[in-house]
């Protein structure tokens, strides 16, 4: 019995409570707002983790400073701005459109063009030809028919 | 049309092997600091050993120096002291910015300063000290303006008080000679050939 309750005990560990944090907001806008933010922003120290996931130092301060600007009536996009001013565009997972990354956005959009131009074309020379030698075509009309009526 | 098409897939095959392949050669941590050419941040922080002196960004220009982000928890700022050292003795100047980690008050820690200056001089006496002076970064503020994402990590300042290089890691003879004596040295000249046109 008292094995029983010690493990129950381990259940209530205290590193359960240290992964929460209670932290009070005036409106759940604002708290929506520093949960969305917290999200978006990346770790700079570890390499592919957000800072509400990351515990390194640099995470800790980033929500800090997050939740500081937030309280103070700051947008998404100044606290982004903010954070992007001292760590790069690094720290933000949606990255801007400029000529660095110009590549990135466009890429996708290119290769669905050029595959979408490649299909059209492709049909267009199947039916031009279709179209461009009529004679053969009623001949092997004919003789599908020939072999459909066969059957 | 066909002939070309051939090829196509063993052109994109080696287009991909070649990107893949310099990528394992590629550090994921080099990135150029936000701040390269910017003045340093506004501050106003106390010295680490004599908190009653206070830094701020004038007292800091004059001359070209290193701002090394450190703190006696690290073991690689420790590894780099000694090294360190040899540069001070060279002549260059080099400020330590100290980078507490967060205490946690919620499982008993405290922040003691006298332990930490305890424990700093302790270090500073085994591995060598660099430092002309410490400035202690209360709440990681500076360093959060800085763009410092851990330690250790060095800035070459000119100057004027702009940042002029910055880097993740430690300092040791191969990263002195190769990414930062030929800009300390420029600056120098620059510094010292201002001074000279002074009457």
């Amino acid at each position: 019995m008292s094995r029983l309750s010690a493990l129950l005990l381990l259940l209530c560990s205290l590193t359960l409570w240290a992964g929460q944090e209670i932290l009070p907001f005036e409106d759940d806008a604002k708290r929506q707002l520093y949960q969305e933010l917290v999200q978006q922003l990346r770790c700079p120290q570890c390499q592919n983790q957000n800072i509400a996931d990351s515990n390194a130092v640099v995470s800790i301060d980033m929500r800090n400073k997050t939740y500081e600007l937030v309280q103070q009536g700051h947008s998404k996009q100044e606290v982004i701005e903010f954070m992007v001013d001292r760590y790069g565009n690094f720290v933000h997972y949606s990255p801007p459109l400029n000529p660095l990354t110009l590549l990135l956005w466009v890429l996708p959009i290119l290769l669905l063009v050029l595959m979408l131009w490649y299909m059209l074309r492709r049909r267009q020379t199947v039916q031009t030809a279709k179209a461009s030698n009529p004679a053969l075509e009623q001949e092997l009309d004919a003789i599908i028919d020939a072999y459909r009526s066969k059957k | 049309m066909r002939k070309w098409l051939f090829f196509a897939p063993l052109a994109i095959f080696l287009g991909v092997s070649v990107f893949l392949f310099t990528g394992l050669f590629s550090d994921p941590w080099t990135r150029d600091s936000a701040l390269l050419n910017r003045p340093l941040p506004a501050f106003d922080l106390p010295d680490l050993m004599q908190p009653e002196q206070r830094w701020n960004r004038e007292l800091l220009t004059g001359e070209p120096f290193l701002l090394s982000v450190w703190g006696v928890w690290c073991p690689t700022c420790k590894a780099q002291l000694g090294f360190m050292t040899e540069l001070k003795e060279q002549g260059v100047k080099v400020v330590g910015l100290y980078y507490p980690l967060p205490v946690d008050p919620a499982f008993g820690d405290h922040f003691s300063l006298g332990q930490l200056q305890r424990d700093v001089q302790r270090e500073l006496a085994y591995f060598g000290n660099p430092y002309q002076f410490n400035i202690l970064d209360e709440n990681r503020r500076l360093s959060l303006d800085l763009g410092v994402s851990g330690s250790p990590e060095t800035f070459l300042v000119d100057a004027n008080g702009k940042i002029r290089m910055h880097h993740v890691g430690d300092i040791n003879p191969r990263v002195w000679r190769q990414k930062f004596e030929p800009a300390f040295e420029q600056l120098q000249q620059v510094g010292l050939a201002y001074q000279g046109a002074q009457p």
